[in-house]
């Protein structure tokens, strides 16, 4: 094995604490790593940079924010019409209706009728009946009254199902409600 | 201070001209190899057989990631728990600190993943279909016959088979022997992530294993570059005794030392490295040159004990201490790492419960009462799935409403529980604190503390916060 001429280090210096030092080559498959590397980077900066055929890291975030930003629909005023549409759709009524059992019963009971909250299936509405202003009242909320805004816990998307859910409870009169609070509200379809 | 030795060609896996020196460790017996094989399978096993232990019907240890549920024998963790780990981390790296002061680098030649499975499987299977060190040395300089491709062919699908097996193993940590089973049951593409990580790993294992070996530990792994800091000339390490070995020469030459120079640490030793030529950074402290020179001294009819476990002192004639000062600031510190760690272990709850206001105003009025809405977040930390009740403590002219006062939470899940209290305005003086108990169906109760918020002076209606709906 002696015999083996690659084996055979030479002492190159010594330095001051004794210790020896070879003149070795570093190991040709950390070269090829590190060649590799920069072969590699200059495909990456064409592909990235001058190509542009990847997605940049701006640009990829750019668009994740306007996917966020379409499905929360933060920005996207809605209007009576598009909710009373969603009162009309099943699914969005059992996603409506799952939300107001873990969100409003607590205060609006599980009928609507109303436990610190008020009765939601009556004529009589404290911020007004129709969709835009219950829209309003669960996104927003009324916070000196004690009514939190569910629109950043919620998402527009949710919170418009839970509103198209509670426009179906209007007028039912659940039995047990609470007596009516504000003004009477006179629908419009 | 130079070295003693003579002037031998030092030995390397890799050679000056940077081409790898491929190492063809030769077969070694005696009694740390034994040990050493009896260890490598029990540690198989025990990673083999983790993933199949269930303690209260989950895993032994399945760290959920994507989830952030964490079940280690027993206990479920969130992600609210990781501060847990910097204490169980920082005791385990000073604990190994600590052993690798005292006993060198046992942990590479006896416990190191890497050494367990090159050592006890992928060198094994390599072994039976290519035979000994000799034959193998011959038949790969030798020109490409029908038997060595067969034999190359076998060895390389054997080892594409373990790699695999190993790599859903380690995926079975993390998502659960149910569902790997689920996933291999169903297409790659139904769960791409996870086939890419089993594909990616067992490449990984493969490459690491068939050919990269012992340049990991030699160029690559961290704790072996640290081990000119760790050791000390007291800390255990697999030396030669150059002075009882020295010189070196025939056995028929009557001037020459214990050592007969017969090369068979060399060739036993699976970093390629000559254990003569004194402690070395490529030194895995694997045992196998003591073993291998063992067997030749008993040949020769001499003590054993040429090449030992002995610390660099202790090989040098000088006296062996123990007890040092750096090994006593690695048990403080490890052990302190590990105290804490237990200590926060064994005071984990079993659920979490926080009292929250609703979000707006602190407190609202309502006629002649004022009126507090609280949210108590709960967490069930359990394993198990169980049911929390919600009850107010009964506190003279408050009147409380729980309308969800029964919550059945599956294991790591979370619930919000809405909570009202009202007291008339006349009642209520600053500062008041109402105390509500939380009892769960598995035997915990905590009495948790909510502040009353009011307006001050009673009842003076003017000047508040709240306001009459």
């Amino acid at each position: 094995m002696s015999s083996d001429p690659g084996t055979e280090q030479k002492v190159v210096h010594v330095t001051g604490d004794g210790i020896e030092e070879f003149d070795s080559h570093l190991p040709n498959w950390w070269l090829v790593t590190f060649f590799g590397a920069i072969v590699f980077s200059i495909g990456y900066w064409f592909y990235f940079q001058v190509f542009q055929i990847g997605e940049t890291n701006q640009a990829a975030w750019r668009r994740e924010v306007a996917e966020i930003a379409e499905r929360s629909g933060q920005n996207v005023p809605v209007t009576a019409q598009q909710l009373a549409e969603l009162s009309k759709d099943p699914a969005v009524l059992a996603e409506g209706k799952q939300i107001f059992v873990s969100t409003c019963v607590a205060c609006h009971a599980l009928n609507g009728g109303g436990v610190v909250g008020p009765n939601l299936t009556d004529e009589y509405w404290i911020h007004g009946g129709g969709p835009e202003q219950i829209y309003a009242t669960v996104k927003d909320g009324v916070p000196v009254k004690g009514m939190p805004a569910w629109g950043p816990q919620l998402g527009a998307t949710r919170a418009q199902a839970v509103t198209a859910y509670v426009l179906t409870l209007r007028n039912t009169h659940a039995p047990g409600g609470k007596p009516p609070q504000g003004d009477k509200f006179a629908q419009a379809n | 201070m130079t070295t003693h030795l003579p002037v031998i060609p030092p030995k390397s896996s890799l050679r000056i001209d940077g081409t790898r020196n491929f190492v063809y460790p030769a077969d070694v017996k005696g009694r740390f190899t034994i040990a050493r094989n009896a260890l490598f399978y029990a540690l198989i096993g025990v990673y083999a057989a983790l993933p199949w232990i269930q303690i209260r019907g989950n895993p032994a240890v399945y760290l959920d990631i994507a989830e952030r549920k964490f079940f280690l024998f027993g206990a479920t963790f969130n992600a609210q728990d990781i501060w847990m780990t910097v204490f169980l981390l920082t005791g385990a790296a000073f604990g190994l600190v600590f052993a690798t002061a005292l006993l060198g680098r046992a942990w590479c030649g006896w416990a190191c993943p890497q050494t367990v499975f090159l050592e006890a499987v992928y060198r094994r299977i390599e072994r039976f279909v290519e035979g000994p060190r000799e034959k193998r040395m011959r038949r790969d300089e030798g020109p490409w016959t029908m038997n060595k491709l067969a034999r190359k062919l076998v060895v390389h699908t054997l080892w594409i088979v373990v790699s695999l097996v190993l790599a859903h193993v380690f995926l079975s940590y993390f998502v659960s022997l149910r569902q790997l089973f689920d996933m291999m049951r169903h297409r790659p593409a139904e769960h791409p992530e996870a086939f890419l990580v089993v594909m990616a790993l067992a490449g990984l294992f493969y490459f690491d294993f068939a050919w990269f070996r012992e340049q990991f530990c030699v160029v690559m792994c961290p704790y072996g570059r640290l081990q000119s800091v760790l050791l000390d000339p007291d800390s255990l390490v697999v030396g030669y005794d150059a002075g009882r070995g020295e010189p070196r020469g025939k056995v028929k030459d009557p001037s020459r030392g214990a050592c007969v120079d017969c090369n068979r640490c060399v060739v036993v030793c699976p970093t390629g490295i000559d254990i003569r030529n004194g402690l070395q950074m490529d030194c895995i402290a694997c045992t196998q040159c003591i073993d291998a020179c063992d067997e030749v001294m008993d040949k020769v009819e001499q003590p054993r004990g040429l090449i030992r476990y002995d610390s660099q002192n202790g090989l040098a004639g000088k006296p062996r201490r123990v007890v040092r000062s750096r090994v006593l600031v690695y048990t403080g510190l490890g052990a302190l790492g590990l105290l804490v760690a237990t200590l926060s272990l064994s005071r984990h709850e079993r659920f979490e419960s926080n009292v929250l206001r609703v979000q707006g105003a602190p407190y609202v009025l309502d006629g002649d009462d004022v009126r507090n809405a609280y949210r108590l977040h709960l967490i069930n930390k359990d394993g198990r799935a169980t049911t929390f009740h919600v009850m107010p403590e009964a506190t003279p002219g408050v009147s409380f409403i729980v309308p969800l006062p029964d919550v059945k939470l599956e294991s790591l899940a979370s619930a919000d529980v809405p909570l009202f209290a009202t007291m008339p305005r006349s009642a209520f003086h600053p500062p008041r604190t109402l105390r509500i108990v939380v009892t769960s169906d598995l035997g915990d109760t905590r009495t948790m503390m909510a502040p009353f918020l009011g307006p001050e002076g009673g009842a003076t209606p003017h000047a508040t916060l709240g306001a009459t709906p």
